[in-house]
């Protein structure tokens, strides 16, 4: 792993504000990657899956590191806050506990201390947590070029294995979490199928809005890991819109969702058991939402 | 491609010419001779590598020696200058290690955790050091060593340990 056969030269630039990181993108393009905390690219470098010829540090570029709170606005995590901080945010805890807790289910310390809430989204690992709750909440990556900053929902920025709607000369600056509706609760079950800081063998998320009367508004599901984005079904959610969630329902959206995806197999799992898989946890991370299951 | 960098490691800055691409791992080994950083897995996983990086636990094969400038780094040789540290003895006394080369990745990640949080469950201590691999398996003396440090490291414990 440590032999660096081959690879090219790389220059390290540290833009010292965002303009200066954005112009530095622009000018060097496709011969330049971004590194924020770098648990990712390192380990790229040294697979040989990239090699560019500039690294562009957002280490020292100010500003993007908050995270806060805004009536109206909802949650706003900075790029380069870092998992941990999301993980352990006071606000995030208090508006989206499940966020918190999915940050928290990240990886292991270590690297929720150095990798970045932007660079987890930005490197759109088909295995990656938040993702998942992201797309569930709805949320929005905010991307900055020299043509201006534009909104990509979040539902349209993952785009297969490892790609994203970021253009080439894009810097990811913020993820915005809009305020959620007062009926709604959330779940995010992460299966892991080697050790407990391994990434998921299938990560699922369910988003319910109830209203007074425990009847379902809308609901949610978003599965990880399974393919090369986040995936969800319109036609299976629909099922639950105006209804009680009683457990036949929630079986046959669980069961949906195992018939519709089209599992990939790696080392943490088989297609064939990911599809099983697929049922079984959809269908808890629904019942932990209602708060009618129990821990898995 | 090289770059000059000003590392602050242990207390100690030191100009280092360091190639763009070594990580903090390598420049620790062959710079510094710190050979209480290991490298294991070489993918962040096991821990064996681990430093605080402004006091937090980081993997140093996973960080470019050169983005590492101007921080303060911390490995395990800076705990013991004056006799073993409280988390080190606790170790010793629990016998909580067989090969040891685990042992620095847990000395470091036990000080983290005891610092955000001075009496952590033994729940607590399983989440924080669940990315610290001991392949002779010595969790369980890892757990009590780590609870007792807890202990000792109590300020009302201070003059017992
Ligand atoms: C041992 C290990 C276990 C892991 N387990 C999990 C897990 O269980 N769950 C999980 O979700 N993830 C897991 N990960 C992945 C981890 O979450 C990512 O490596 C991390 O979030 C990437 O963030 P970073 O700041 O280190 O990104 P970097 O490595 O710096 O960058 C990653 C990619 O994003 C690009 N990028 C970064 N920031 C920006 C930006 N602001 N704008 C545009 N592009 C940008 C970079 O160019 C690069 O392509 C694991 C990683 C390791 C090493």
């Amino acid at each position: 792993m440590r032999v660096f056969f081959g690879m090219r030269d790389i220059d390290i630039l540290e833009p010292r504000s965002v303009e200066e990181a954005v112009a530095a993108l622009a000018q060097h393009g496709d011969e330049a990657k971004v590194i924020a905390g770098g648990t990712a690219l390192v380990l790229m470098l040294k697979n040989q899956l990239v090699s560019p010829a500039y690294l562009i540090s957002l280490g020292r570029v100010p500003g993007l590191d908050g995270v806060t709170y805004g009536a109206g606005v909802g949650l706003r995590l900075g790029a380069l806050a870092s998992i941990r901080q999301a993980e352990t945010s006071a606000v995030v805890r208090q508006h989206c506990p499940t966020l918190a807790e999915t940050f928290g289910k990240v990886a292991n310390v270590r690297v929720r201390h150095a990798a970045t809430v932007g660079g987890n989204v930005s490197e759109a690992d088909y295995a990656s947590d938040p993702p998942c709750v992201l797309v569930a909440l709805r949320a929005r990556a905010v991307a900055l070029s020299p043509r201006g900053r534009r909104e990509i929902p979040l539902t349209e920025f993952f785009r297969d294995f490892y790609e994203t709607a970021l253009a080439a000369d894009e810097l990811l600056t913020e993820i915005v979490v809009p305020e959620q509706p007062a009926g709604a609760r959330q779940s995010y079950l992460k299966f892991v199928t080697r050790s407990s800081e391994d990434r998921p063998c299938i990560g699922a998320c369910a988003w319910i809005d109830l209203d007074e009367a425990g009847v379902c508004r809308e609901l949610r599901v978003t599965l990880g890991a399974v393919a090369g984005k986040p995936q969800e079904f319109a036609e299976a959610e629909a099922l639950a819109a105006g209804q009680r969630l009683g457990p036949d329902l929630i079986g046959q959206v669980a069961q949906y969702y195992a018939e519709h995806i089209d599992p990939l197999s790696d080392a943490r799992g088989s297609a064939w058991y990911r599809r099983r898989m697929a049922a079984v946890f959809v269908r808890r991370a629904i019942e932990q939402a209602l708060g009618a299951g129990g821990e898995v | 491609m090289k770059k000059t960098v000003r590392l602050r490691v242990n207390g100690l800055e030191q100009e280092v010419s360091v190639a763009t691409h070594h990580t903090l791992l390598d420049v620790l080994r062959r710079e510094f001779k710190l050979h209480s950083v290991r490298e294991g897995c070489g993918i962040g996983m096991c821990g064996a590598c681990t430093v605080l990086v402004e006091g937090k636990p980081v993997s140093s094969c996973l960080l470019l020696a050169a983005l590492a400038a101007e921080k303060d780094v911390v490995t395990v040789e800076a705990l013991g200058r004056q006799g073993l540290h409280p988390i080190q003895q606790a170790f010793v006394d629990h016998t909580a290690f067989q090969c040891s080369f685990c042992t620095p990745g847990f000395l470091l990640t036990t000080k983290a955790l005891l610092e955000e949080n001075p009496a952590p469950t033994p729940e607590q201590v399983k989440a924080y050091l669940a990315g610290n691999l001991c392949r002779c398996g010595s969790y369980m003396k890892i757990m009590d060593a780590v609870l007792d440090a807890a202990r000792r490291l109590q300020p009302a414990n201070a003059n017992a340990t």
